[in-house]
């Protein structure tokens, strides 16, 4: 029987790989234009903006929470560092950009975790008031569209470095960064076991509503360095960019088999949990499948990732 | 007695992964019988209710309603058989009224223009009035259950069950949180139930209640029948004896005389004194305020408390404090004490968490060796703790403080629901910390296990410690019971 539960145990793990490499092989096998070079370096360009989203969202669902915010907050910190970038020049305007990010995370978080005001609404009301935030500090206009924002970080959006585009590069290094801190410290230990079991943990002596805040920092930073990325790769601060980003991202943390009770999941399952979507959006448009029957498929695909995640939990 | 059983269940077995709950158990009750179901925590009592009323299927064995025989596949067949369960936590809904709450799961409808469905609100504030007239009981009927209190909320229970007509009608430590006005209350109801034929199970802890008010009581052990008794054919002590199979398990040896004070609650008139060594035991009703109480001590009341711990004076606002001063809390609720779905190694090195970086070899050298000393089975780390049967979970929440070394242990019913050897296990777990120089505050609603494991006993009646009783003037079940007021 034990070995029964570990191969169960085991193969739970591996979905999220095996869903991918399964997909990846199905649209190999239909179509030729898929494992081109090009096809390929474009879904690894598509995924790092939100893999970065992923992994911040990841660190609020571990730890029990939601965040509808992201999407809004990325267009926040990319419309604010685009504005200091003109101004102050390409570092100060990265800072800007990333601590605009923070400061929705940190206003998230105090309000769900010191007002226990349910998470769900909480970012639901941020993400319309931070983009409303947007239309009003950019007046509707794209942000260094004209006027040109630095060449330097124009190429950040475009150029490679050892083969791979700086755009993959930043998903890549926080990965393992924050992979080893989800890991190796005491805080990530104590944000999985704060989604496991709030009370639990309180009375192991977790701070549990600063670990609760301080995942929506996580999430709102990395929202804003995903913001950055954002304008860079549109050579603007777009104050319509990243809408729906908050949908893919939940969907790809619970694909990557986060469980959304909180205290399961991890950062490199999120992150395949973004290829799975992105291949499938490219898979279906290499297949020719109607742009509106795409809307259809990707939404049963989040039913069906939550569901499995019901499923797994009643056993 | 030629009257044929209102319900029997014959044989019935039920095994949960790692423990056997019920193992070949058969019961008769007969129409206008109060028949008592008595057994230690862990014999198999809750089991048995959550198969006679539909929850669980049994795995062997099979339950005849006046002689019919039924398979349960849910509380509602259950209950359109005429079994209505009455649980600890009554399953009224609080925002709802007495009349709606009564007529919940089956309402009266009438047609409106002959094809609409409409809720007949006369026929059912009408319905509800006859029901709770018949329990002697006439409240508003369109009053909010959550405002009576929990012996007129008990009493819209039993009503609602009279109104699904009833014929077995399971009653769960009925009178666990009543006072004993109420007790005799619903007794007078119980006297009149019997008379309409109503078959009656009734379980409880309280065996001198058991005694005035059965007219039959199986008693369950380790998942078996041991004994089923007649009225006036047994005692308190045969029902101890038959309930643990002891004419009464030795005392404990006191550790010696008590060391010095360790811990004092101060800002309160009856602050808890706790001394290095000592076993002091917590007794008292449900709502007496033991919980409150002991998480006081651990800072997680929602105040900040001032304690006096080795002569130094320290505030604790939070559990976080209380675990730096080496308190440790095994809370009664086994989900607080214990985090699910993290691995058992990451549930004992939880309150030890401190600093920047993991020592993982360190950890694992610990877990290791707190899993061989509690010996908690399976010998697994990495396996998530909600697969632990109850005593293995509990051994680990154990773990967790001796991980800390902590020198006091705050401890919320222990053993309650655990199987009888995790029980025995824990018990000299806590004789064992005693006996190293810890100090240990013991909170239970088990009589039996304060009178065997602790060397004083504070009496709580209504949050306020009524009197403390001491190994030299005995501890017998019976005196706590009356210091407590039960």
């Amino acid at each position: 029987m034990a070995l029964a539960t570990m191969h169960r145990v085991n193969l739970a793990g591996q979905a999220p790989v095996a869903t991918l490499a399964a997909l990846c092989i199905f649209t190999a096998l239909m179509t030729d234009r898929f494992l081109t070079p090009l096809n390929l370096t474009n879904i690894l360009v598509q995924s790092s903006i939100m893999a970065v989203i992923a992994i911040g969202m990841t660190f609020v669902i571990v730890g029990g929470g939601f965040d509808l915010s992201v999407g809004s907050t990325a267009a926040f910190a990319g419309c604010v560092g685009t504005g200091v970038m003109l101004k102050a020049g390409i570092l100060l305007g990265v800072v800007a950009g990333i601590i605009a990010g923070a400061a929705v995370g940190l206003a998230n978080g105090l309000v769900v975790a010191v007002l226990d005001v349910n998470p769900f609404i909480t970012t639901l009301g941020t993400m319309v008031l931070v983009r409303g935030l947007v239309f009003l500090i950019t007046g509707g206009a794209p942000v260094g569209g004209e006027v040109g924002l630095p060449s330097a970080f124009l190429a950040f959006g475009t150029e490679r470095f050892l083969g791979l585009h700086y755009l993959v590069w930043v998903p890549l290094l926080l990965l393992v960064a924050l992979s080893w801190m989800m890991h190796a410290t005491p805080y990530g230990r104590r944000v999985y076991a704060t989604g496991g079991g709030r009370e639990a943990a309180y009375l192991s002596g977790v701070p549990v509503r600063r670990v609760i805040a301080s995942t929506y920092v996580w999430c709102g930073a990395l929202a804003g360095i995903a913001g950055i990325m954002l304008a860079a790769r549109l050579q603007s601060g777009q104050p319509t960019a990243g809408e729906f980003y908050e949908l893919t991202a939940i969907a790809a943390v619970v694909l990557g088999g986060a469980s959304l009770h909180g205290g399961e999941g991890t950062l490199y399952k999120s992150v395949i949990g973004v290829f799975i979507m992105v291949v499938l959006g490219n898979s279906l448009n290499l297949l020719n499948v109607d742009s509106y029957w795409q809307r259809v498929a990707v939404g049963a695909v989040i039913i069906a990732a939550a569901a499995a995640d019901r499923l797994r939990h009643r056993v | 007695m030629t009257v044929e059983p209102l319900l029997r269940a014959e044989d019935i077995a039920k095994s949960f992964v790692a423990t056997r709950a019920l193992d070949g158990v058969s019961l008769a009750v007969l129409p206008g019988e109060i028949h008592a179901l008595v057994g230690e925590n862990g014999a198999g009592k809750s089991t048995l209710i959550r198969i006679l009323s539909g929850v669980h299927r049994p795995d062997r064995g099979a339950i005849w309603v006046a002689g019919r025989l039924c398979q349960f596949g849910s509380p509602r067949e259950a209950i359109a058989a005429g079994i209505a369960t009455i649980p600890q936590e009554l399953r009224l809904v609080p925002s709802l009224s007495v009349a709606e709450n009564i007529a919940l799961g089956d309402l009266p409808v009438r047609r409106r223009f002959g094809v609409l469905p409409a809720i007949d609100r006369g026929r059912m504030r009408l319905e509800a009035r006859a029901v709770l007239a018949r329990l002697d009981f006439a409240p508003d009927p369109d009053a909010r259950v959550g405002r009576l209190s929990f012996a007129e909320r008990q009493l819209v229970a039993i009503g609602k069950a009279l109104r699904r007509r009833c014929r077995v009608l399971i009653l769960d430590e009925p009178t666990g949180a009543l006072e004993t006005r109420e007790i005799e209350r619903l007794f007078a109801v119980l006297a009149t139930m019997k008379t309409a034929g109503v078959a009656i199970i009734y379980i409880s802890h309280r065996l001198e209640e058991v005694i005035a008010v059965a007219d039959r009581c199986t008693v369950l052990r380790d998942g078996r029948v041991v004994a089923v008794r007649e009225r006036g054919a047994y005692d308190l002590a045969d029902l101890v004896h038959a309930m643990t199979g002891r004419a009464g398990e030795p005392a404990a040896s006191s550790a010696g005389e008590a060391g010095e004070v360790m811990l004092e609650e101060l800002g309160i008139p009856d602050g808890i004194v706790l001394r290095r060594g000592e076993v002091l035991g917590l007794a008292g009703l449900l709502g007496s305020g033991r919980d409150r109480r002991v998480r006081r001590l651990f800072g997680a009341a929602g105040e900040a408390v001032q304690l006096r711990l080795k002569q130094r004076i320290r505030r604790l606002a939070h559990p976080a404090a209380a675990i730096a001063e080496g308190i440790g809390m095994v809370p009664a609720e086994r989900a607080l004490g214990l985090i699910g779905n993290q691995s058992v190694r990451d549930n004992i090195l939880l309150p030890g968490l401190r600093g920047w970086r993991l020592n993982n070899a360190a950890g694992d050298r610990l877990v290791a060796e707190l899993m061989d000393l509690l010996d908690i089975r399976p010998r697994r780390p990495e396996l998530k703790a909600a697969a632990l049967s109850g005593g293995n979970q509990q051994k680990v929440i154990f773990a967790k403080w001796l991980a800390l070394r902590a020198g006091i242990l705050l401890l919320e019913e222990p053993t309650q629901g655990i199987d009888v050897g995790a029980k025995v296990q824990i018990h000299a777990l806590i004789r064992d910390f005693a006996r190293r120089r810890g100090s240990v505050l013991l909170s239970s609603s088990d009589l039996a296990e304060l009178a065997r494991l602790c060397d004083g006993v504070l009496a709580l009646r209504q949050g306020r410690i009524a009197g403390r009783l001491d190994r030299d003037g005995g501890l017998e079940e019976s005196r706590l019971r009356q210091a407590i007021g039960g």
